[in-house]
């Protein structure tokens, strides 16, 4: 059967398309934001939060 | 106590930290592999010549299940036969025990003079 | 800042420590469940197998609930401790609060290897399944598995790029079918309804524990399987919407579907299968479950437990690339890894950089180590992961006693789990060694090398008190 032979080749197409989107998002981003605010994440957020409402 | 301040690290010593991380990683995988020490390969110890259902130890019910699997006595032979040798010297198990236990303590030893610093810096140091 | 409503729209995931973007508080207990259950439920289809070729089909269950029992230790002190460590990197964060800096790093590279190998685990079990379907519906070729495993892998991790949610939301669906697909095999199967194919006693005749007595103990190395990955919960912590609540519930729902799951794979499986048959699953049963099925006949079924198989993998496989690269971030986050890690997508609010970079990782391991090395890499990680939560519970009762702190959920008995956990990772350690003690000595060596490179070099990038987050006194003893 010809399909599972179309599908091979689809298979490696689509995962080079997925590929070529992820690192294409991740340099488009990495050069429109600056590193401190795409590294500002700070662990602890909501207990800090509820820290201050306690005192 | 001093507030310690970490140094910034340069792009060229991050990147070099994650290629040891990575080399060291597929290391520990792919050595023993490589080395052929992976151990825990089945072997036949006593081959059968000319095996029938029988002479392999099963009985109707089993020998259909396998029929039904697609399997014919000679086909299942290795896998019917096949055992793992767990024979071990007491070397050996000794040798484990201590990697395992010089391991957590050497951990934990570590970790216990990090942390009263960090317990030091955060609770005291203001 | 009193007034900032974290969980509002617009402040999601931002706070007033100075994130700007981070991750988002999204999730409910439902994506927990499905989170650590999606992960395990995989190692009903394939893997817990090997256990039957440790030891029979006897030994495969004593290991089943013994490594239950080990589970169950796992979700009550892991829920415990992370009802009140609710951060990204789960124990990694638990280990840097309760025990030091050198342990969560160690901790965090067990996660980040569990997760890893068992993504790769997964994907190299669903181009093996693909290629199954190939030579089913008639292929004549001999189908290269190389493009379904490498899409399994780029598809999931495309998912985790784009957000928590829709990735978890898919987690949930795919595990539901999986499950009710064992539910299904067992109820078609064992003559609850309609015919029985169940003949235990005859398959087992003359085989009952063909090692003897060490067969049960080598058993429990694969016994580990039925669950390894229930504990990776945690790592949702920073995007559940009540994580005090969610991962306990979560947690522990997830443990007990998969006991049921479990013990109805081994009693549906070894029923049917021939234990020599079954306990291969290299050269023989690499999917028992939809080997049971193919004997049953009925070719609804050999379908529902082929797509069973199927979303059970990929579940697993996106829950692991989920969590593995939460736990990465985690440690880049805190400098523990190079912080360029550390990076949160402004728009899917993801890690992405962790997600990107454990793709290629996941890909060699996929692609160059066979199943059971890659399974026993995934395990040995895991059992030095369950050796330090009773090391870590003991540790944190004794710092913060419970009157100290107040935590969503107190596990009980204190210290016996703790206990049993511990005397069960000693019997699985023992297990290990027999047949891959070089494995074992490897691993350890690894972990040896990296604890000195990290305790003499690595940590000097780190902060020292900032690293501690959590709103809690200061623990007793210091």
């Amino acid at each position: 059967m010809e399909l599972w032979q179309l599908l091979e080749y689809a298979a490696w197409g689509i995962s080079a398309l997925l590929g070529l989107y992820m690192v294409a998002d991740w340099l488009k981003t990495d050069t429109t934001y600056s590193e401190e605010v795409l590294t500002s994440s700070r662990e602890g957020e909501l207990e800090a939060l509820t820290e201050e409402h306690r005192t | 106590m001093a507030r310690y301040k970490a140094p910034v690290q340069s792009k060229a010593s991050q990147i070099f930290d994650v290629i040891f991380l990575v080399v060291l990683t597929l290391g520990a995988l792919f050595v023993p592999l490589k080395m052929g020490l992976s151990g825990a390969a089945k072997t036949v110890a006593e081959p059968v010549a000319n095996p029938t259902w029988e002479s392999l130890g099963q009985t109707p019910a089993q020998a259909a299940q396998y029929e039904a699997l697609g399997y014919d006595p000679a086909s299942a032979h290795d896998l019917i036969l096949a055992r793992f040798d767990y024979s071990f010297t007491a070397g050996a198990l000794i040798a484990m025990i201590v990697v395992i236990v010089a391991y957590y303590v050497l951990m934990l030893k570590f970790s216990e003079t990090e942390y009263r610093e960090v317990i030091a810096e955060k609770f005291d140091g203001k | 800042m009193a007034n900032t409503d974290i969980t509002s729209k617009t402040m999601d995931g931002m706070g007033p420590h100075g994130t700007v973007v981070g991750l988002l508080r999204v999730l409910g207990p439902a994506h927990v469940w499905a989170l650590g259950v999606g992960i395990v439920l995989v190692g009903e289809y394939m893997g817990w197998n090997f256990a039957v070729g440790k030891g029979g089909a006897y030994a495969a269950l004593i290991a089943c609930w013994f490594a239950g029992i080990l589970y169950t230790c796992v979700a009550m002190i892991d829920s415990e401790v992370t009802s009140t460590v609710a951060a990204a990197g789960g124990q990694y964060t638990q280990a840097k609060h309760i025990v030091g800096p050198l342990m969560a790093f160690n901790v965090g590279l067990y996660l980040t290897f569990a997760y890893t190998m068992l993504e790769a685990a997964n994907a190299i079990t669903a181009g093996y399944l693909i290629y199954v379907v190939s030579t089913m519906t008639g292929y004549a070729g001999e189908l290269d598995q190389r493009p379904f495993i490498i899409l399994v892998i780029m598809f999931l991790a495309w998912l985790n790029y784009r957000g928590v949610l829709a990735t978890l939301t898919f987690n949930l669906v795919i595990t539901a079918i999986a499950f009710v697909a064992i539910l299904v095999l067992f109820l078609s199967t064992s003559g609850i309804l309609g015919g029985g194919i169940m003949q235990h006693a005859a398959l087992m005749e003359g085989h009952e524990l063909p090692y003897g007595w060490i067969g049960v103990l080598a058993a429990m190395h694969f016994g580990l399987w039925y669950y390894l990955g229930i504990e990776g919960t945690t790592q949702a912590a920073e995007e559940v919407r009540s994580p005090a609540r969610a991962l306990p519930f979560g947690t522990l729902a997830g443990i007990m579907t998969l006991l049921i799951a479990a013990t109805l794979t081994w009693y549906v499986c070894s029923g049917v299968l021939p234990w020599e048959f079954l306990g291969d699953g290299v050269n023989g049963s690499v999917a028992p479950l939809f080997d049971t099925a193919r004997l049953s006949g009925s070719n609804a079924l050999v379908w529902l437990l082929g797509i069973g198989t199927l979303f059970a993998t990929l579940a697993s496989a996106n829950g692991c690339i989920n969590d593995a690269s939460r736990a990465w971030f985690a440690m880049g986050r805190d400098k523990y890894l190079p912080g360029w890690f550390g990076a949160v997508h402004p728009k899917f609010r993801t890690p992405y950089r962790s997600i990107i970079f454990l793709v290629p990782i996941a890909l060699i391991f996929a692609l160059g180590a066979p199943l059971d090395q890659v399974i026993t890499f995934s395990i040995l990680s895991g059992l030095l992961e369950y050796t330090f939560m009773p090391l870590n519970v003991i540790l944190f009762r004794k710092k913060w006693p419970l009157n100290t702190i107040k935590r969503g959920y107190e596990h009980p008995f204190h210290p016996l789990p703790a206990l049993v956990l511990l005397c069960l990772c000693g019997i699985t350690f023992f297990a290990v060694f027999l047949g891959y003690g070089t494995q074992l000595i490897a691993m350890i060596g690894f972990y040896i090398v990296v604890s000195l490179w990290f305790h003499f070099w690595r940590y000097r990038f780190v902060n020292r008190g900032t690293q501690f987050t959590m709103p809690w006194p200061k623990p007793q003893g210091y």
